[in-house]
């Protein structure tokens, strides 16, 4: 079953638009929805949250329109937001105490082996916190209710690299139960890279790309070429193309490049940098 | 609607504290025989705009954004905070009643049907302020939805007064008992009223 079918989504901001989205998310996977701030992430988390309204296109979450699910089955759906949003003057104690009376699945052990896990104080003030361990409540409050959809809106910003690992393993940990999947934002797309079974690239509210993570890596490569090299190669299979004074470097797909070229493996940071450049 | 109601009175225990000694302070000067009845008349005022200082502070630390992604829906998030300003201003209602008693009996003049109405008044005074300004803030947001307010209530306090200038006779006399049981009605009513229209407002609100 499919975690997340979105079809043919749109909204329109005055100054920004989201434009035609198509994603769709399978029960036990992880989906990173890669862009630069503003690209559409936090729109897209917000529609399939329900928190403003869509101009047009679908949103299933397992298998229900998002509406219906959302009335009946919030609780299914874990969030972490970006922008946090728990007031400054709680402690995590009293967090989970008002987790509590919301969630009816919450559980108190996970969450207080959570907060020893990520080290997150139970007396002091939310808003005496780092970022980062605003973040790790967050995260926290997401895994202690039993959730089967993680949202989760950059995450992983704000949090040191040891953390930031860390917490992958936790996410990744999470999808092992096959009813268990993951929406994932950010524009740190190395933990994106560690983390995900499926990549979305979103740049000024368009999807740029879809694709299975493994099958990327198969697809694409890079390739350093003369003025001359570059002429023999089939335009169509440049996807983006970078110049200096060493030569030309080519992002191509592997398939359409003649015998011959040495092609080098790409990642998922160069893709998106050099997509997005050539979308400008 | 538990979890919402609890971190409100977390909220206020740490954010409202002033307002709470201002409150009790008010009702006990109000006992004192010479008392002026601004002292009766402000504790519910106050009590009132709590649900307004919590919207205000929700905002600005973005849980307006995050309570909507835990299991709740919109009519349980407008209705936690008319159910704080009711309690509110049931509390200072009884507080002030009983501080009436007090005052009434140490007087000699103590009468039961005097409380009453005074009580009621008091409950009046308490739910008009956030029935009239919440919907405005449920549909605006705290900061828009104050401006809108002030300028709306004065458009309608001047078109009054040109309209009906000097006829306009405001019933402060506790004889007219007809008036003041209108009055009261009408309050409650008007914050059932209010508290609907907010609902509707705050569904229709996109979180961004």
């Amino acid at each position: 079953m499919e975690a997340l079918k979105i079809t043919n989504l749109c909204k329109d901001f005055k100054d920004f638009k989201l434009d035609n989205l198509n994603l769709t998310l399978p029960s036990g996977c992880i989906i990173g929805l890669i862009g630069e701030n503003g690209a559409g992430k936090s729109t897209t988390i917000k529609l399939i949250l329900d928190m403003i309204k869509k101009d047009s296109g679908n949103i299933m979450i397992f298998g229900k329109n998002n509406q219906e699910f959302l009335k009946l089955n919030k609780e299914d759906i874990g969030v972490v937001l970006d922008e946090i949003g728990i007031s400054g003057c709680l402690t995590a104690k009293e967090i989970g105490k008002i987790m509590k009376y919301s969630f009816n699945k919450w559980e108190d052990e996970t969450f207080n082996n959570y907060l020893s896990k990520l080290n997150i104080p139970m007396d002091k003030m939310f808003k005496d916190f780092s970022r980062g361990m605003k973040m790790k409540l967050q995260i926290a409050i997401a895994l202690s209710h039993q959730a089967k959809l993680l949202i989760l809106d950059e995450p992983t910003s704000g949090l040191d690299p040891v953390i930031r690992d860390e917490v992958i393993n936790i996410f990744n940990e999470f999808t092992r139960d096959e009813n268990h999947s993951i929406l994932i934002s950010s524009h740190i797309v190395s933990d994106l890279e560690k983390l995900c079974d499926y990549i979305a690239f979103l740049h000024k509210g368009k999807l740029l790309l879809f694709e299975e993570k493994d099958v990327l890596f198969e697809k694409y490569g890079i390739i350093h070429v003369t003025p001359y090299e570059l002429r023999q190669i089939n335009k169509k299979a440049i996807i983006g193309k970078k110049e200096s004074v060493y030569g030309t470097e080519l992002i191509v797909k592997r398939d359409s490049i003649p015998s011959g070229f040495e092609i080098n493996p790409i990642s998922i940071e160069e893709l998106f940098v050099f997509m997005a450049k050539e979308n400008i | 609607m538990k979890g919402l109601l609890l971190k409100d009175y977390y909220m206020i225990k740490k954010y409202c504290r002033i307002y709470i000694f201002l409150l009790i302070i008010f009702i006990a000067i109000s006992i004192f025989a010479d008392a002026n009845p601004f002292f009766i008349y402000y504790p519910p005022l106050i009590a009132g705009l709590i649900p307004v200082t919590l919207i205000s502070y929700d905002e600005k630390e973005k849980w307006d954004v995050y309570c909507n992604t835990l299991p709740y829906n919109k009519k349980q998030i407008v209705s936690a905070k008319y159910l704080i300003g009711f309690i509110f201003v049931l509390s200072v209602t009884i507080l002030s009643a009983i501080s009436q008693s007090i005052k009434m009996i140490n007087l000699g003049t103590f009468i039961i049907q005097d409380i009453i109405l005074l009580s009621a008044t008091i409950l009046a005074v308490g739910l008009i302020g956030p029935s009239l300004l919440l919907p405005f803030i449920f549909k605006l947001g705290a900061e828009k939805g104050r401006i809108a307010y002030y300028i709306i209530i004065g458009f309608l306090f001047t078109f009054i007064t040109i309209l009906y200038g000097n006829r306009l006779e405001l019933g402060n006399n506790l004889e007219s008992n007809t008036y003041l049981i209108i009055v009261i009605i009408t309050s409650i009513i008007l914050y059932f009223i209010s508290w609907h229209i907010s609902i509707k407002f705050y569904k229709d609100r996109e979180i961004a």
